[in-house]
């Protein structure tokens, strides 16, 4: 549940919109504020500002990062990863989850596979990865497309089992062909939880691609987070992670939006 | 030759899975002459939709034969049309796109298809929606798209699977009467599943009662009411009232079967 649940409705109710709207900026962003009070008080009493350097000087120092473009490119080259290893991860996820879902041998070669490689944290396949493909790009976007290939799998073989049988027998009756019944019914009927799918990879995809540039890269933002920590640059690092977490934050939030945009229907 | 003639031979159902075998309809033989509009009803359960599902095509018959105008049925087919109580209509497509979507699998152009499917909105008072998601309707005209879709393309059958169920008393009657005037001017056959005895009366020519599970036809009682008439004088009228009573005492011996006794 967000906090965006909460019911405000008296409050609500006799407020004009744009003031509402205000209202729920506030609420959402209220946790945040008090998360980052409690750290400000804490660093340089409670735990050596050294460590735990303090959110308006990550503030600070985030700011200045973007300003002067140091992180920019190692950002850039990240989004890349981000963006190929999911691209890769749902055409092959939503091919696979409904080939399983609509076809026994499908399902029979893949399901075991799959149930073995979900419990493998991904990251544990790095050192592997760069045995394969070397140092750099290809590896963090081998990494990326695994973590994100199962939720995108999982979304559409669950869907696409589910397909309201009534839906199916419409096409026939009206005449389409059985063979056509997976394109023209099964991956629209699917589409709704293949999105679902691609919002919990976005994250995802995140968290694989920090875990294999922290090992495996010599560019990106999981590697400015090395590179810092290991000089003792923590507020530098803080503000790395900052960046990462605000990237994630506003692509998941961008992602949302484009659906609401481009699928209607749903 | 006459179009739309449904016949039902000794017809089985035996849902098999795994060791389990149940039979839902046992031994039904039963005819439908073109252009009839007969209602079933029967205790839940009895196997009714099923029933409706073996005619469509969609499940296939353990025994016995269907046949539409004496050619035994295979599978689904444009000569029969379907509308779910659920409406299943096509979430990913607008009103317009439900309602060509039979003309499409034809391979009609276009422009024509789009005229036809108008022709079925303005019909169904649906004109000014046609480009909005089955989302964004309510349930009544999710149901008058789905009933605008299945008339589009013309089927000479129409099998109706408890189609108003879930709308409401007001609702309901005014489909009643819109689906009456539509059936007086396309001459369809129609095979009406409901569980409300006064729809099925108020309907249909005739209407079949089945059995409790597993469900077989009881009887078909003949309902003769001049349907020229408003709706008010069909429900005031001693033919509707009488049939409807005989038509319930029937089911209700079914529904309730110690009170036989």
């Amino acid at each position: 549940m967000s906090y965006a649940d909460f019911r405000l409705t008296d409050l609500e109710e006799t407020l004009p919109a744009p003031f509402q709207r205000f209202v729920w900026f506030v609420f959402e962003w209220i946790p945040l504020l008090i998360a980052a009070g409690f750290w400000e008080f804490a660093s340089g009493t409670f735990v050596p500002s050294a460590i735990l350097p303090p959110p308006s000087e990550v503030a600070y120092v985030t700011w200045e990062l973007l300003a002067t473009g140091d992180v920019i490119s190692h950002l850039q080259i990240s989004l890349y990863r981000v963006g190929v290893g999911l691209a890769l991860s749902i055409s092959i996820g939503v091919l696979l989850g409904v080939g399983m879902a609509r076809s026994d041998p499908v399902e029979d070669f893949f399901e075991v596979f799959l149930a073995l490689i979900y419990p493998i944290p991904k990251a544990a396949l790095v050192p592997l990865a760069i045995l394969w493909l070397g140092v750099g790009t290809e590896t963090a976007i081998l990494i990326v497309f695994l973590a994100c290939l199962l939720p995108i799998v999982l979304n559409s073989y669950n869907a696409a089992q589910n397909v309201d049988q009534n839906l199916i027998w419409s096409a026939q009756m009206m005449g389409m062909p059985s063979w056509k019944i997976p394109l023209k019914v099964v991956i629209p009927a699917t589409i709704p939880s293949i999105l679902t799918g691609i919002r919990q990879a976005i994250p995802i995809a995140f968290i694989a691609l920090v875990s294999a540039e922290l090992i495996a890269s010599n560019e990106g933002v999981g590697f400015e987070i090395l590179r810092y920590s290991e000089v003792g640059a923590y507020t530098q690092m803080f503000a790395v992670l900052v960046i990462i977490s605000a990237a994630a934050f506003f692509a998941v939030r961008g992602y949302e939006w484009l659906e609401r945009k481009v699928v209607r229907w749903t | 030759m006459v179009e739309g003639h449904v016949t039902i031979s000794n017809l089985e159902k035996v849902y098999e899975s795994g060791d389990e075998r149940t039979k839902a309809i046992d031994d039904l033989s039963l005819e439908v002459p073109s252009g009839e509009f007969l209602s079933v009803v029967g205790p839940s359960g009895c196997g009714k939709s099923t029933l409706l599902y073996l005619v469509a095509g969609f499940l296939e018959e353990s025994t016995g034969t269907i046949a539409v105008d004496e050619q035994p049925i295979e599978g689904p087919g444009t000569d029969r049309g379907v509308v779910f109580q659920d409406y299943a209509l096509f979430p990913w497509r607008t009103v317009m796109g439900n309602v060509t979507y039979g003309l499409e699998q034809d391979g009609v152009p276009k422009e024509q298809r789009r005229a036809t499917a108008q022709e079925f909105i303005d019909m169904m008072d649906l004109d000014g929606f046609e480009d909005k998601y089955p989302k964004e309707l309510s349930g009544g005209m999710k149901q008058r798209v789905a009933l605008a879709r299945t008339l589009a393309y013309d089927p000479k059958i129409l099998l109706m699977d408890e189609p108003f169920g879930a709308l409401d008393q007001p609702l309901r009657e005014l489909l009643q009467d819109h689906l009456l005037e539509i059936w007086r001017d396309v001459e369809k056959t129609v095979m009406f599943i409901t569980h409300d005895v006064e729809e099925a009366v108020y309907l249909s020519e005739r209407v079949m009662i089945m059995t409790r599970h597993p469900g077989t036809k009881k009887t078909t009682i003949e309902i003769d009411v001049d349907r020229t008439q408003d709706r008010e004088d069909i429900i005031m009228s001693d033919a509707y009232t009488e049939t409807k009573n005989q038509v319930w005492q029937s089911l209700r011996e079914e529904t309730q079967p110690e009170a036989q006794l």
